[in-house]
């Protein structure tokens, strides 16, 4: 696994575009955010900020670059040569998908301490780690399952426009208008019940339990995607 | 299966869907050899050779690569080195990054300096793949093939794509290999070089290995020909014959003894065969027989 973990590190510096894309421009939305953190605080609150950066970064960091990697993997006969080693199946993915997993990771973790030092600490630290674990999981996850589904590295464009717009819509839906009502919806769709676990953990009120609650649908869109994914993976273009 | 058997194929079948590509193929590998796998297009080469490689499923057979299931990676690929038919490579990575990546995966140490050498690369190492060319990628494949001088090399169409100097340079690699002891599995669309450098071939045809020996076993099926041109007025021959336009063709299976007796019957009668040609039956011409089968 690290071997090809450092030689993907390796391709993401060298490739301007992907280095842009990917990471520099999340982190500029983000710091954004946390610029206007007043106006944002007063349609949603400091949680709804910590939980639509952590998507944004997630969301265009993580998956979209799992989602193009993995698929031009594919089409340049890269997985297949992998394959032609001894390196097994998980470790050739874990592989492909550490860097990006690590440089979001260390992304939100830097963008919410200085959200933190700007508008003052999360409620419950240990929660909200388990939330933006979580969070990564499943779009490392569905990353996966939109692989399975790309064509080409141009057709990712295309396959990952539902989730990268739909999640960041349900994130903002929810940490805009709560989950009084339509409860069950809200926490039901992708990023939901993670939006409002950001939310609770960053402004406080959530019980033991409740944080648990918050985790099952996440644990089951993960479980879902990854179900998905090893259905529809393929490691070579299809002839 | 023997020891003396690198690769063991029993009755093998690959469908897809209902398309048969494999039917009922067996084969074995000897340790030591060189064994070409030829055949026509679409004959089921590269489902064969994906099955041995294990990066395909047999839908039926059984296969085992020394001793092992081709697709029990960790037992088998450490020993194996791999070919592929196109360059796989990352293209920001260089070629000495390449070959390292691979190596390292590989399970087998050896110099990456020196696999790079070996293929005529190595002031191109740190070149990125984006930057090579077609011919300068495939010798990146085969330096990866070849890294730690594994005990089973395949080559899959390995000189596609290479100048002459190259495909020598190739070549005299696989010699070296081969003197360490390696058993190496070929497909190639050159039929001289598995004229030159298999000890055994097997061809393949419509998805089943049709025959299968050395070079020599697989020519003595076919008579090697005899064709000249001869005046209208001349006499009967001395040998069965037939003509095809303009020349006579002879077919013979004991070219000396026919020549001789042709040309001692042209001298005695004073006669000249025109534009004479004969030689020993080819690999070509096997192939064509295959084919036109």
């Amino acid at each position: 696994m690290l071997p090809i973990a450092q030689s993907e590190l390796t391709q993401i510096f060298r490739n301007r575009t992907v280095l842009i894309t990917s990471f520099l421009v999340p982190v500029a939305v983000s710091a954004f955010f946390i610029y206007q953190h007043e106006l944002f605080a007063s349609i949603g609150s400091l949680g709804y900020i910590a939980a639509i950066v952590m998507f944004t970064v997630t969301v265009f960091g993580l998956y979209s670059t799992t989602v193009t990697t993995l698929v031009d993997r594919r089409q340049t006969l890269f997985l297949k040569r992998l394959r032609s080693t001894a390196a097994s199946d998980p470790g050739i993915l874990s592989g492909l998908v550490l860097p990006a997993t690590v440089i979001a990771l260390v992304q939100v973790t830097l963008i919410l301490v200085v959200l933190g030092v700007v508008t003052g600490g999360p409620e419950n630290v240990a929660l909200l780690a388990v939330a933006v674990a979580s969070t990564i999981a499943l779009m490392i996850g569905l990353g996966l399952a939109t692989a399975g589904l790309t064509r080409t590295p141009d057709h990712a464009q295309v396959t990952a426009l539902p989730v990268s717009l739909g999640v960041i819509a349900v994130a903002s839906w929810v940490g805009i208008t709560g989950t009084e009502s339509l409860t069950l919806l809200k926490r039901l769709l992708p990023g939901g019940a993670a939006t409002e676990l950001v939310v609770g953990a960053w402004d406080g009120g959530l019980s033991l339990g409740g944080s648990l609650a918050l985790l099952a649908p996440t644990a089951a869109w993960l479980v879902v995607a990854v179900a998905l994914a090893a259905r529809l993976f393929r490691w070579e273009p299809r002839s | 299966m023997t020891s003396t058997h690198v690769i063991d194929v029993e009755r093998l079948h690959v469908s897809y869907g209902t398309f048969e590509a494999v039917s009922d193929l067996s084969l074995q590998v000897r340790r030591g050899e060189l064994y070409a796998l030829l055949g026509t297009n679409g004959a089921g080469k590269t489902s064969t050779l994906e099955v041995v490689e294990g990066h395909r499923p047999a839908t039926s057979g059984t296969v085992r690569v020394l001793g092992e299931r081709p697709d029990d990676r960790r037992a088998v690929r450490p020993r194996t080195g791999i070919m592929l038919q196109e360059s796989g490579f990352a293209n920001d990575l260089t070629a000495r990054e390449s070959v390292r990546l691979v190596g390292r995966l590989s399970g087998r140490t050896d110099s990456v300096d020196r696999v790079l050498d070996v293929v005529g690369l190595g002031r191109k190492a740190d070149v990125t793949v984006s930057q090579l060319s077609g011919g300068e990628k495939r010798r990146l494949d085969f330096a990866t093939a070849v890294f730690g001088s594994p005990e089973l090399v395949f080559l899959d169409e390995p000189t596609t794509g290479l100048d002459i100097q190259s495909r020598d340079a190739l070549w005299d690699a696989v010699d070296r290999l081969r003197e360490d002891g390696s058993t190496v599995v070929l497909t190639t669309h050159y039929l001289e070089e598995a004229q030159q450098h298999a000890d055994r071939i097997g061809l393949m045809h419509r998805g089943t290995l049709r025959q299968e020996g050395t070079v020599a076993e697989l020519t003595r099926t076919l008579p090697a020909v005899i064709t000249f041109g001869l005046p209208a007025s001349a006499p009967p021959l001395p040998l069965e014959a037939s003509s095809t336009g303009e020349r006579t063709v002879v077919e013979t299976f004991a070219l000396q003894q026919d020549l001789h007796t042709l040309l001692a019957w042209a001298h005695d009668h004073r006669l000249e065969l025109a534009d004479l040609d004969a030689g020993p039956t080819r690999l070509d011409d096997v192939f064509r027989a295959l084919d036109a089968d």
